[in-house]
């Protein structure tokens, strides 16, 4: 191959945690835990929460929408079994505390449930010309499709097309920038033509005119395959791999577009409102499944990873397995951890109920030990701030973390907002660089949660 | 199965870094001038910098007792503190004065502002401006290395004990009325380079700081900005006054391997907590030092500058921060315009 792999676009500032992804790079997706109970969150995205559609003791089928919300920023969930409903209790959310999730009790011996590696989609005779945009938008809303990244912005929100601002540039997030995540990279190495085929799809149905496929420079086999696939494909000609650097936080909406189109998107402004859409890997695969064959969102790729897993891996798991399920499923636990994660050590959300299901933004579940959560830090080796300016070096926003997080402990609130603590977008650059170890990205989220109630609470 | 797990905000894993880390650099970075000194001034080197060390960690540590606040030795930021205000004293310094500087350096420099971190000026040149005010003639009666006999031109008696001799600016400003020649010049130069000269104990040997130096920008514990400005900056302002009066002035490189400007440079002006935070703060704040530097050595009063243009840009380094705030990479926010 004399593919140009190494990536030379990118973002200023972000820092080289360890990758750490050797764990589960070579580990094929494999089916997931035969589980004997679902929680299917109502409230898996960004936006309005869904309504449950079922009640206590009734029969439910696998692709069953059993959620749904009439707000138009907001998406459906769907059974991914067949079983009979438990009951509608609370459950603890991995970013909202405790929310509604409807308990599936799953009928173990219809053939439909037994786990499976994801299905291979017969794209032999595909051509997104045979669908019209409307048609791609309505398969996405009806499938109940997410970014499947970690934010969760509700898919079809992001393709539809605006007269007032035509959407022009289609990136597909081949990043994976956490540390220790290979999903996505299984995902582009085993489903390569299926996420073209969604890429064409979603091109299609944004009406976006130029596309690029942006994946970092440590990931040089999911760059050939993908490169390999698309001279296949003639029609697929206008669609570009962007080689990049290997930098947390690459794969950031913001960070991914400057490296991509060299252009920074305003503070306080979402892509599609500048005619980008920043679409994930796993989103375009679900794309294809949800217009292709009509699949709603139901299962995912989910890596569990970390030094103390005994047997990690890439698995294919429906949606609402529990954590504890998972992690028992890849063996029992070597050595002493310490959190257990939802997401990447970046970016994830530290759980302390292992009943927590899996939903469909995570992307993996990691375990740490002592080690991995970084000596110093553990020890408690804190100190004052000596300003050494690190965390204004890594910022990836160009902002100044330690005012922030200095003025947040001190009740300064209209200090950190001059200071614009709203443009941070809490990627841990700061605190994971910071020598005195101090929590910079806590005291942020903090001053943010405060200042968005303050918001709330004063009348314009 | 799983146990004590905890929770936590995120980011959950860290660099494997500390400050004390940062210190323990600091201070590897400048053993090399601590050898230079040992080497060149024998058990006079020795005495002040153990002095010094021994008498800024029992400051710190019973500060830390007086004011009910835990132990904070480990960061060894008292020991950098210590190191860097004994290697800008004169060699033949009395060792009680030495611990008199220490003292200050640490309790009034620092401790009183509530440690580290929180001290708005350099607690070594505070010490040292301390000193220089208290024993002025002890502060400006430098001994020439002991492997040296009389090369250069003896300018003051003031120690007995001592042979003593000019540094090379003092011995510029009295060259000014003299005007010398360029082979004296010259020689001086060479002598810098290795340290074979008059002056204070860690400010002599350019080879040694350069060497520290470059250690520390290798590991990135310093910003290159800083050095890089007070030096370009400094040698700008010294080519000028050259160019317009070369028998006048010193050439931009005497100033430049003379007296505390590399000390300064590497290990002074790039204390992190005294300086600014933000890029543009940091090139403003070399330059202002540079320029002070210069301003004091050419047309001021007393012969070296290092130290009132660190205080005084110490005290506005703030103000430069607030100078240069940083815009979000995305601009204003609208409703911030």
């Amino acid at each position: 191959m004399d593919v140009d792999i190494k990536g030379k676009m990118t973002f200023r500032g972000g820092a080289h945690p360890s990758q750490n992804k050797k764990l589960t790079e070579d580990k094929e997706i494999l089916p997931g835990p035969a589980v004997k109970q679902l929680a299917v969150m109502l409230s898996q995205h960004i936006g309005a929460p869904c309504k449950p559609m079922v009640q206590k003791g009734d029969i439910v089928i696998a692709g069953q929408r059993i959620g749904e919300s009439d707000a138009y920023v907001s998406a459906a969930v769907h059974s991914p079994v067949n079983g009979t409903v438990k009951e509608i209790a609370l459950r603890s959310h991995p970013i909202q505390g405790r929310s509604l999730a409807i308990i599936i009790d799953v009928d173990t011996k219809a053939e439909i449930n037994t786990p499976k590696k994801p299905a291979l989609l017969s794209i032999k005779d595909f051509d997104a010309d045979k669908y019209t945009s409307e048609q791609i938008c309505n398969a996405i809303s009806k499938a109940g499709l997410v970014g499947m990244g970690g934010a969760g912005f509700p898919t079809r929100v992001k393709l539809d097309p605006n007269p007032k601002q035509p959407k022009t540039s289609l990136i597909v997030n081949g990043c994976e920038c956490e540390p220790y995540i290979t999903c996505d990279y299984r995902m582009m190495v085993e489903r390569a033509d299926q996420i073209l085929a969604g890429i064409e799809l979603a091109k299609k149905a944004s009406g976006c005119l130029e596309v690029f496929i942006g994946i970092e420079d440590n990931k040089p086999k999911a760059i050939e395959v993908m490169t390999e696939m698309l001279k296949k494909t003639p029609a697929r000609q206008n669609i570009k791999i962007v080689p990049l650097k290997t930098k947390y936080p690459q794969g950031g909406e913001r960070q991914l577009i400057k490296a991509v189109l060299g252009k920074n998107v305003p503070t306080g402004v979402i892509p599609p409102m500048i005619g980008v859409v920043v679409l994930n890997v796993a989103t375009s695969a679900a794309i294809a499944e949800a217009v292709i064959s009509n699949k709603p969102l139901t299962h995912r790729v989910v890596t569990v990873t970390g030094q103390p897993i005994a047997n990690p891996g890439n698995f294919y798991v429906p949606i609402g397995t529990s954590v504890g399920d998972l992690i028992e499923f890849c063996g029992s636990v070597t050595e002493k951890s310490v959190k257990v994660l939802m997401g990447g050590p970046m970016m994830g959300i530290a759980i302390a109920d292992l009943e927590t299901p899996i939903t469909k933004t995570t992307g993996a579940i990691t375990l740490l030990n002592e080690e991995q959560i970084g000596i110093e830090k553990h020890k408690g080796h804190k100190t004052a701030c000596i300003h050494c300016g690190r965390c204004l070096d890594v910022c990836p926003e160009h902002l100044n973390p330690t005012l922030l997080a200095h003025a947040v402990r001190k009740n300064m609130f209209d200090v950190a907002e001059q200071y614009y603590i709203s443009a941070c977008m809490e990627c841990g650059c700061c605190s994971y660089i910071c020598p005195a170890n101090i929590e910079l990205t806590g005291h942020i989220k903090t001053g943010k949660i405060y200042l968005a109630r303050e918001k709330k609470r004063m009348p314009k | 199965m799983l146990k004590n797990i905890t929770v936590s905000c995120s980011p959950h894993i860290s660099k494997n870094m500390s400050t004390r880390s940062i210190m323990i650099d600091v201070i590897i970075a400048l053993s090399p001038a601590m050898l230079a000194a040992c080497y060149y001034f024998h058990s006079k080197a020795v005495i002040i910098l153990a002095t010094c060390i021994i008498s800024a960690l029992v400051t710190e540590w019973s500060c830390n007792l007086l004011q009910k606040r835990p132990n904070s030795l480990g960061d060894f930021s008292a020991v950098v503190t210590a190191i860097i205000l004994a290697l800008s004293l004169p060699p033949a310094f009395p060792f009680w004065a030495a611990i008199i500087g220490s003292v200050f350096a640490i309790g009034i420099g620092k401790m009183v502002f509530g440690g580290l971190g929180a001290n708005i000026f350099n607690p070594a040149m505070v010490a040292r401006a301390f000193l220089t005010a208290s024993f002025g003639a002890l502060m400006t009666t430098f001994t020439v290395p002991a492997s040296i006999d009389q090369a250069m031109p003896q300018m003051s008696a003031a120690n007995t004990t001592a042979i003593t001799q000019a540094t090379p600016l003092a011995w510029s400003k009295q060259a000014v009325k003299k005007q010398c020649d360029t082979t004296t010049v010259n020689d001086q130069l060479k002598a810098s380079i290795t340290g074979n000269i008059g002056g204070c104990l860690g400010e002599t040997s350019v080879i040694a700081l350069v060497i520290g130096g470059i250690y520390l920008l290798i590991k990135k514990t310093i910003d290159y900005l800083i050095p890089l400005s007070v030096m370009v900056s400094a040698a700008l302002f010294a080519l000028i006054f050259y160019w317009i009066d070369p028998q006048m002035y010193m050439s931009p490189i005497m100033h430049l391997t003379t007296g505390g400007m590399l000390l300064c440079a590497f290990f002074i002006a790039t204390d992190p907590v005294t300086a600014p935070l933000t890029k543009k703060g940091k090139i403003i704040f070399g330059v202002g030092v540079g320029v002070m530097i210069m301003l004091v050595r050419t047309l001021g009063e007393y012969p070296e500058g290092v130290m009132y243009a660190i205080l005084l840009m110490n005290a506005i380094s703030p103000l430069i921060d607030r100078m240069c705030k940083r815009i979000p990479r995305g601009g204003k926010a609208p409703c911030q315009k």
